[in-house]
Order: structure tokens, then C-alpha cells, then sequence
């Protein structure tokens, strides 16, 4: 089956001619620029990461490309990521790296979970149990979201102080579980709303209970649903920062918070750095989306196509 | 026990309402056991709401369910012994088809070995051997449905109800699962209740029909018995096709016969009230061309329509629109704008009331 996928797929690049593949390849690349420049800074040392103009080329390719605009790839930024001497001179020191990855991963990973299971019940129940009023319940919930998080931000600190929730795994989690309820609701609702419900009588008439039609018949078909929700859920809470900054410790300190942390010092902003804090934090984001991305592809397309 | 004395089937003063919309009004039938039985009348008379109310999924306002003799009005649907077949098919679009065969089975605790030997069983009867390890969507609308109906059938339901199983499919699938549900209903004996809108499909499939409108049921019976003696005038536009012409009439005040859009007519009918404006009803089939010289009613033909071995004319009779069935020899030679002379056969007429619709005579 694979070869007459990949013979499909040469086919359709047949079918949209090389001049627009290649247009597209070049807007791909103007998109990811950005992306692509701070990879390669990661691998600088902080002299070329200041030049000007910017040396973009690995100086491999010195035969192709002018001296002054190569420079010699070092792993030294991501060694510094973990470990390095904070004044010179200085033994190097552990930076506590390691532990504001794991933080970063177990906060966004456990709220975006806990979320995607409140969430997809809760949107089960406004699809198929509905309310009086159920579209201002579903509004009300959205409105959470329509203000800045600056807005919020100082009720949320008085309500995590006096709940002794500031700073705690526990907090940050609910917190971020909150934020990501809404959504979470509005699309597993829709993906709800699009089942057949003939479906899920067929299941009634041929004996299951409802919850057994719940996790053996709806369940199954939104897994495009769910995973497309968690991956949003997942770089929104992956990347948060306001809250992160004003509500964690020292033990629970999340990645933006801790990079944010690594500038200034006695040379400034060290962009190499920097590039590799972010480079590794762009890792997990980009697994996720690879490994979930067929599922992906049909539940940002779901209900957008007839079936 | 099921009896042969109790019907598979009965429904007694069944009425449901959604909001205000009344869904069903006072329905009532019985089924009889192994019988094929149709639910007729056109789309949202209640022919679903009444199925999602046998099998349970709709809980009725007030009115009686039995199944086999037994209260099954507030039963579990899982204990009344009913299958369906929907209109849209509702596979589970994530299961295998052997998976969609198995629920039912799974659902109700059967051995892995039976449900293996069942679901071979149910493959071999609907002739679907292969593709067992393909999901629904990749198959056909006729492979769907006999999936849907293999799913219904695997747990030997004590009634199976189909939902306007056909009207998904093109016309000649149409056809032969007509004849397919016919055979297995044959072979598996059980009790059939099948929700259509289409006349032929009701008329050719159902052995016993009730024909309904606006959430009752106005008049149950055979085929023959609906065709040749329809109860009111929905029945009598319902049934047939084409459909029974129907002309405004008036009873001569000395009862000799009627005075008709094109002239008076003799009918046998006796007794009929001369002060009411009635309608006269006439099948298509029972018109002829008047043979030479034999006393005839002169009319002019707008419209042929060849359907192979037969066509139906159309014509123009004192200002009134009718339509006769001939046989394609006896059509050769008609064309539009022609005069025709036709004989209505006094013992064919159908007499209505106008201000009801209720039947006064029908057809000797």
C-alpha cells in the first residue's frame, strides 16, 4: 500500500506543476525563516552569533559561499544549557535546566490531559444533554477567555496566595487545566455535534448502555478530535509565560520562565544560548505534532468536507 | 410464550408529542406473527417515530406497546427483541464490518466462538464474504445496506424493522433487495415492520399494509383490499400509480346516475345523497378506448407517456385533466392533440363524499 501512496502523492505533484510546488516551497521558507535562524544560532559561538551581516552558512560550505559569511558550528551552547560557570573564571554549576524541562513537560502535559477528559465529557454532555439556554452556558464559558491575561492576573495571585496555591505544581496545573477548558469544550462539542446519531442508536437498539455507546462508539470516532485539541492545547500551554512567571517557584519553574531568566549577566544577552534553550524546547512541540499530524490533518479538516 | 393466538405486535392508542408538534396521534395496529408488514404514508406522517417507539428509543405520552402478548411499553431496549435497519445504515464508521456484525453479539455477553460462527453464518446469507477487514465507508451503498441488515439479523430478532431501507439506493439495487428482503423473510420467518413512502415498494412487499397520515393509521389492510377498496380519498390517491383520477360529481336527483366535468354517467351505485357534492374516483387501468360505434365520451389527448410495455395517456375530458394506462399496441398510432373517445365502466367508479373524503361506494 505504501508505493501506491507515495505513487499518489507524485501524482499530485504532476498535478500542481513544479512552478507551483516550488512558489510553495518558497513561502514555506520565508514562514520557518525565523525558526530556522534561531537553530542555527544555537549552534554559534557568541561572536558569530553577533555579526553583522548575519553568518548563516556552516563553514563546510566555505568553498560556496564568502569567509565572512560561515561560521564553525559548536555544541558548546547546549552544554551550556544544563551546565556552565556563572561568573568567569567560576567552576561550572548545575543551571537547573533539567528540572524546568521536566516542569514544563509534567505541567503542560498533565493540564492539557486532565482538560481533554473534563472537557470532552462536559462538550458530551452539551452536545447531547442540552440545557435551557445551552448556548449561553457555552458562551459564558468562552468569555473566560476574552480578556487579556494581564487583566486577570492580579485576582489570580490573590486567589492562588490565600489558597496557598501559588507556586505548587497543583496550582499552576489547574490553572492552565482552566485555561484550556474552553476550547477544549468548544471543539470536542463540535466534533460531537457532527456524529450520526442514527449511530449511536443503532448501539442503543443493539443493547448498549449509554455509557457503553459514549466510550465504544463516540469516543473512537473524535480520536482526530482529540488529538487535534491536545496539540493546540498543548502550544498554548507550552508556551504560556505571564502566568508561569508570576506563579511558580523555584521548583516549579517552566522553561519561558527560566529562558527569560538566562538574560543579562556580564556579556549581555547571550543569544547562542538562548538559541539553544529554545532549539531544545522546540523538540517536544514538534514531535507531538509529527507523530499525531495524519490525526491532525483530520480533525482541523473535520466537518469542513462532506463525508 | 409467543402465541400464535398473540400478534408479534401490538400498538394501542400510541400518542407522542415533541413540544408542540404531535408526532402521533391515537396510532393503532396490530402485526401479526411472521408477518411483513408496511407502515405507508408520505415523509413525516410519523412511520419513524412510530419504529423509535417499538424499539424503544422514543418513550410514547400515553397508549400501549406489546410485544408477543406482553406489556413492552416502558421495557428496556435491550429486552424487547428488536432489531433495526435505518435509513442512513448507521455502521460504526470506526469498526471492521466483521467488528459491526459482532456488537450486537458482544453487547450481549455471546461466546467469542459463537459470534464467529454466527458472523460466518450472517456473511454466507448476505453473500459478503470478502471485505470483512474493511470499514464501511470503503464499501457500496448496497453492500452497506445488506451490512446494516446482516447486523439487525445476527441476533435473531424476535421483530425487525426497517426504516425506509431502500430509498438510499439507486433503482436497480432497489429492486433486488426487494426481492432479497422478501427471501429472507421467506427463510427466516420473523416478523417484519418496514417504514416506506414509496406505493410500489409498499404494495409489492407488504403482505399486510397500513397506510398512514399525520400520526395515525387511516387504513390497514392487503394490497387488494387497499387498491380496491380504499376507505377515504387519501387512501385512493395513495395507492396505485399512476394515481386514481379524481373528478368533482353530483348525484342525479333521480338516482339514475351521475352528473360528471364531462357529461352525465351512468353508474350501478344506489341511494346516493343527492343534495352533496362528491367526488368520483377512477384507476387509470379501468378506463378504455371505445371500441366503433359503442357509446363513448369524447376527449382530447394532451400527453403521452411511452414506459416501455405500457404507456399512460393523458387527455382533457369537459375541462378535466385524466389519465388511462394502455397497453403499448393499443397506444400506437395516439398523438397529442388528437381526439379520443373513452368508456368509463359504471362498476369501476369510486364514489368519495367531498366534504370528508370518506368512501361512499367503492368499485363493484
Amino acid at each position: 500500500m505504501r508505493w501506491v501512496a507515495a505513487k499518489n502523492r507524485a501524482k499530485e505533484v504532476d498535478r500542481a506543476g513544479w512552478g507551483r510546488t516550488i512558489a510553495a516551497a518558497v513561502v514555506s521558507l520565508i514562514y520557518f525563516f525565523p525558526v530556522l535562524v534561531i537553530i542555527i544560532t544555537a549552534f554559534k559561538k557568541h561572536t558569530d552569533a553577533l555579526a553583522v551581516p548575519a553568518k548563516l552558512i556552516p563553514d563546510a560550505f566555505d568553498w560556496l559561499v564568502p569567509d565572512y559569511l560561515t561560521f564553525s558550528p559548536t555544541t558548546e551552547n547546549f552544554v551550556n544549557v544544563f551546565s556552565r560557570s556563572f561568573s568567569t573564571g567560576a567552576a561550572a554549576q548545575d543551571t537547573g535546566f533539567d528540572l524546568f524541562f521536566f516542569n514544563s513537560i509534567f505541567i503542560a502535559g498533565f493540564s492539557v490531559l486532565l482538560a481533554l477528559v473534563i472537557g470532552t465529557i462536559a462538550a458530551f454532555g452539551f452536545s447531547r444533554y442540552p440545557l435551557k439556554g445551552n448556548d449561553t452556558y457555552l458562551f459564558v464559558i468562552l468569555t473566560t477567555r476574552m480578556l487579556p491575561a494581564i487583566v486577570v492576573i492580579i485576582p489570580v495571585m490573590l486567589m492562588f496566595r490565600v489558597t496557598g496555591l501559588a507556586g505548587t505544581y497543583t496550582g499552576i496545573i489547574l490553572l492552565y487545566t482552566a485555561f484550556n477548558l474552553p476550547f477544549t469544550i468548544w471543539m470536542m462539542k463540535s466534533f460531537f455535534d457532527e456524529l450520526s446519531r442514527d449511530v449511536e442508536d443503532a448501539a442503543r437498539i443493539d443493547g448498549s448502555s449509554d455509557r457503553r455507546v459514549f466510550f465504544k462508539i463516540c469516543m473512537p470516532q473524535v480520536v482526530a478530535g482529540l488529538a487535534a485539541t491536545a496539540v493546540f492545547g498543548l502550544i498554548l500551554t507550552w508556551n504560556e509565560f505571564l502566568f508561569a512567571l508570576l506563579l511558580t517557584g523555584v521548583e516549579t519553574r517552566t522553561v519561558p520562565v527560566a529562558m527569560s531568566q538566562t538574560i543579562g549577566g556580564d556579556i549581555g544577552v547571550r543569544w547562542g544560548l538562548l538559541a539553544a534553550i529554545e532549539t531544545l524546547f522546540l523538540i517536544p512541540v514538534i514531535l507531538v505534532t509529527f507523530f499525531l499530524q495524519n490525526q491532525l490533518l483530520r480533525g482541523v479538516t473535520f466537518g469542513t468536507v462532506k463525508r | 410464550m409467543a402465541s400464535e393466538n398473540n400478534p408479534a405486535l401490538r400498538l394501542t392508542n400510541i400518542s407522542k408529542r415533541f413540544g408542540d408538534v404531535v408526532a402521533l396521534e391515537k396510532l393503532t395496529f396490530d402485526v401479526r406473527q411472521g408477518g411483513f408488514f408496511v407502515l405507508f404514508g408520505p415523509s413525516s406522517v410519523g412511520k419513524t417515530t412510530t419504529l423509535r417507539a417499538i424499539c424503544g428509543l422514543e418513550t410514547v405520552d400515553s397508549g400501549s406497546i406489546e410485544i408477543d402478548g406482553k406489556d413492552a411499553t416502558l421495557a428496556p431496549i435491550r429486552d424487547r427483541g428488536v432489531a433495526m435497519v435505518f435509513q442512513s445504515f448507521a455502521l460504526y464508521p470506526h469498526l471492521t464490518l466483521s467488528e459491526n456484525f459482532a456488537y450486537p453479539l458482544r453487547e450481549a455477553g455471546v461466546s467469542t466462538n459463537e459470534i464467529k460462527k454466527r458472523v460466518g453464518e450472517t456473511v454466507e446469507m448476505l453473500r459478503l464474504s470478502h471485505r470483512l477487514d474493511n470499514k464501511p465507508a470503503t464499501l457500496s451503498g448496497g453492500e452497506q445496506q445488506r451490512v446494516a441488515l446482516g447486523r439487525a439479523l445476527i441476533r435473531h430478532p424476535k421483530i425487525l424493522l426497517l426504516d425506509e431501507p431502500l430509498t438510499n439506493l439507486d433503482a436497480k439495487l432497489r429492486h433486488d433487495m426487494r426481492a432479497e428482503l422478501k427471501r429472507l423473510h421467506r427463510q427466516l420467518g420473523m416478523t417484519i415492520v418496514f417504514a416506506t413512502p414509496d406505493e410500489l415498494e409498499a404494495l409489492s412487499m407488504g403482505e399486510d399494509i397500513a397506510v398512514m397520515e399525520t400520526g395515525h393509521v387511516v387504513q390497514q389492510g392487503t394490497p387488494d383490499e387497499l387498491y380496491e377498496r380504499p376507505r377515504n380519498l387519501y387512501v385512493a390517491a395513495k395507492i396505485g400509480s399512476p394515481h386514481m383520477n379524481l373528478l368533482e360529481a353530483k348525484a342525479q336527483p333521480d338516482n339514475k346516475g351521475l352528473d360528471t366535468p364531462f357529461g352525465p354517467l351512468v353508474v350501478h351505485h344506489r341511494d346516493l345523497p343527492a343534495d352533496e357534492p362528491l367526488i368520483m374516483g377512477i384507476r387509470p387501468t379501468d378506463i378504455k378506448i371505445a371500441k366503433n360505434g359503442e357509446p363513448h365520451i369524447l376527449t382530447k389527448v394532451r400527453l403521452i407517456e411511452p414506459l416501455g410495455d405500457l404507456t399512460i395517456v393523458s387527455f382533457n375530458a369537459g375541462g378535466s385533466h385524466l389519465r388511462i394506462v394502455l397497453s403499448e399496441a393499443d397506444a400506437i398510432g395516439i398523438q397529442p392533440g388528437q381526439d379520443l373517445g373513452v368508456v368509463i365502466a359504471p362498476e369501476y367508479v369510486h364514489l368519495f363524499r367531498k366534504a370528508d373524503g370518506v368512501a361512499i361506494a367503492n368499485a363493484a
